[in-house]
């Protein structure tokens, strides 16, 4: 077995306005997903990430908060998941509930150094 | 879980505009949006085991937070996070205050100095959760009216300064009676448009009568009144399921399906309606209105229902609310009963116009007293008349229905 990252970019709830309603729905949408990975025994491990983000860049260290047009490209959480192979993860990205609203999720095999 | 979130923002941002004050509304809906998208990603993985007591925990640190900002701000407010003021902030969250601050927020988006239509707006979103998409679809307006009616109520909330509390002494009856009639319009926008889907109407009419619940849970505000439009709502409610097909077309009461009509809401609604009624009870409109729809119920089939009874209700419910609407219903039983001469007495007595878009009512009863009376012609001009007014999709087909039963 394999260790893929999926990252999720590109969805801040916070900036969508979403109605409670509409946060509770998406919640149950990834708690069933999470709860079918699970199951599956795919899951490593996992966290969500803080919208507020900082970049440290160049020799001179200089130190710059995230503009807002780059909140697009936000990366939002990840996982670690278990698969055979790039494709088996592709399957298990399929499931990731916020397409809809925009999200992208980016597919990256762990290097295992021996 | 059903609409935990939706409910539970309702409580939050009444706690603290309780406790921090209605300057201060935006703000805290802010924070209480902030605290589900915490909460959202949180339980994403691992559900609580008791999900509300998660949320009014996050609910008190977001008030130690707001404090903090709003202290930054002004320097008035004092140290709340300690001492004895931090205890008395902990009983706010107590069940039995939670609601009365639920109460406060309700009367606020009732108060008289709010335009009627921005009262319904304000109260579907501050107490109900609902966001103005969401509002605007279950009263099928644009987004951009309901952000308007919004913005206006909150404007006038902070130019008049109104406080935030339950009316008492005198007043209280009048301000009760102005959250009546907004529990009723919202039951009503639930309850008669067709053209929102079943989804739509239930949350409503759900609304209207959890937050009536709220009402005669308190002791100052359970009047008989309010006693009588919970009764009301249940009854009503109780049809809600066989009034519309499967096609979404509106089933007249003769056509209804009365074994599907929900016996529970009957039940709860008659427990209601008995304490809605005790020896020195002044009647209200939602008394009468509300016998009259038990009488309906009682009736096994449409042939047995007690036409006179309910006639017997709209004359009483006319004598202390003349609205044509009541005549124009006492003309429909007439008809009923093939009273004809009462039926267009009655109907000689109405101006179409004051009805409003229910105008085609009218015509349409002129259409089946003519049709009775054997004046097919008369009876097809105000069956034409009454398509031309009426709007709703499934009273149209309806009618053009019957139209072509006369016609042969």
């Amino acid at each position: 077995m394999k260790e893929f990252m999926l990252i999720f970019i590109g969805t801040n709830y916070a900036e969508m306005g979403l109605s409670p309603e509409e946060m509770q729905a998406r919640m149950g949408n990834w708690f069933t997903w999470q709860q079918q990975m699970e199951k599956d025994g795919v899951v490593k491990n996992g966290n969500a990430l803080h919208p507020e983000s900082r970049r440290v860049v160049g020799a001179d260290r200089t130190i710059t908060d995230r503009t807002s047009p780059e909140l697009k490209e936000l990366v939002g959480g990840y996982y670690v998941v278990y698969a055979k192979d790039i494709e088996e993860a592709t399957k298990i990205a399929e499931g990731y509930p916020d397409y809809d609203i925009g999200g992208t999720v980016e597919i990256r095999e762990v290097m295992v150094f021996e | 879980m059903d609409h935990l979130f939706r409910h539970q923002f309702g409580k939050m941002v009444s706690i603290l505009t309780r406790i921090f004050g209605l300057t201060h509304l935006e703000t805290i809906e802010d924070a209480v949006q902030d605290t589900f998208v915490k909460a959202m990603l949180a339980w994403r993985d691992k559900m609580p085991d008791n999900p509300e007591a998660w949320l009014t925990h996050a609910a008190k640190n977001r008030t130690i937070d707001l404090f903090r900002k709003l202290n930054a701000e002004k320097s008035r407010i004092s140290n709340f996070e300690n001492g004895p003021n931090a205890i008395a902030i902990n009983e706010l969250f107590l069940e039995k205050e939670i609601e009365d601050s639920q109460l406060r927020m309700i009367f606020t988006a009732c108060h008289p100095s709010l335009n009627p239509r921005d009262q319904i707006a304000f109260s579907l979103k501050t107490i109900s959760g609902f966001s103005s998409k969401e509002i605007a679809s279950a009263l099928l307006l644009k987004e951009e009216t309901i952000k308007k009616r919004l913005s206006r109520a909150r404007k006038t909330i902070q130019s008049t300064a109104i406080s935030f509390e339950i009316p008492q002494g005198k007043t209280l009856p009048l301000r009760l009676n102005i959250v009546l009639e907004v529990l009723y319009l919202i039951f009503n926008e639930g309850f008669h448009s067709n053209k929102k889907d079943i989804l739509i109407r239930q949350e409503l009419c759900g609304e209207a009568m959890r937050l009536s619940q709220m009402l005669l849970n308190n002791e100052y505000t359970n009047s008989s009144a309010a006693y009588a439009l919970f009764a009301l709502m249940c009854f009503h409610s109780a049809r809600l399921k066989s009034k519309v097909n499967d096609n979404n077309e509106l089933v007249d009461l003769k056509k209804q399906d009365r074994s599907q009509w929900h016996f529970p809401l009957v039940m709860l609604g008659d427990q209601a309606m008995h304490k809605a009624v005790g020896e020195h009870t002044v009647y209200s409109i939602y008394h009468y209105e509300a016998a009259i729809a038990a009488e309906h119920l009682q009736a096994k089939t449409f042939e047995s229902t007690n036409w006179k009874k309910i006639l017997m209700w709209y004359e009483q419910l006319y004598e202390i609310q003349p609205a044509p609407i009541t005549l124009l219903n006492m003309a429909v039983i007439h008809l009923q009963l093939n009273d004809l001469k009462n039926t267009i007495k009655l109907l000689d007595q109405i101006t179409p116009n004051e009805l409003e878009q229910r105008a085609y009512l009218f015509h349409g009863t002129l259409a089946e007293y003519f049709q009775k009376s054997g004046n097919t012609q008369k009876a097809i001009t105000h069956l034409n008349q009454a398509l031309d007014l009426v709007k709703n999709k499934s009273e149209k087909q309806f009618l053009l229905k019957k139209k072509e039963e006369w016609n042969v």
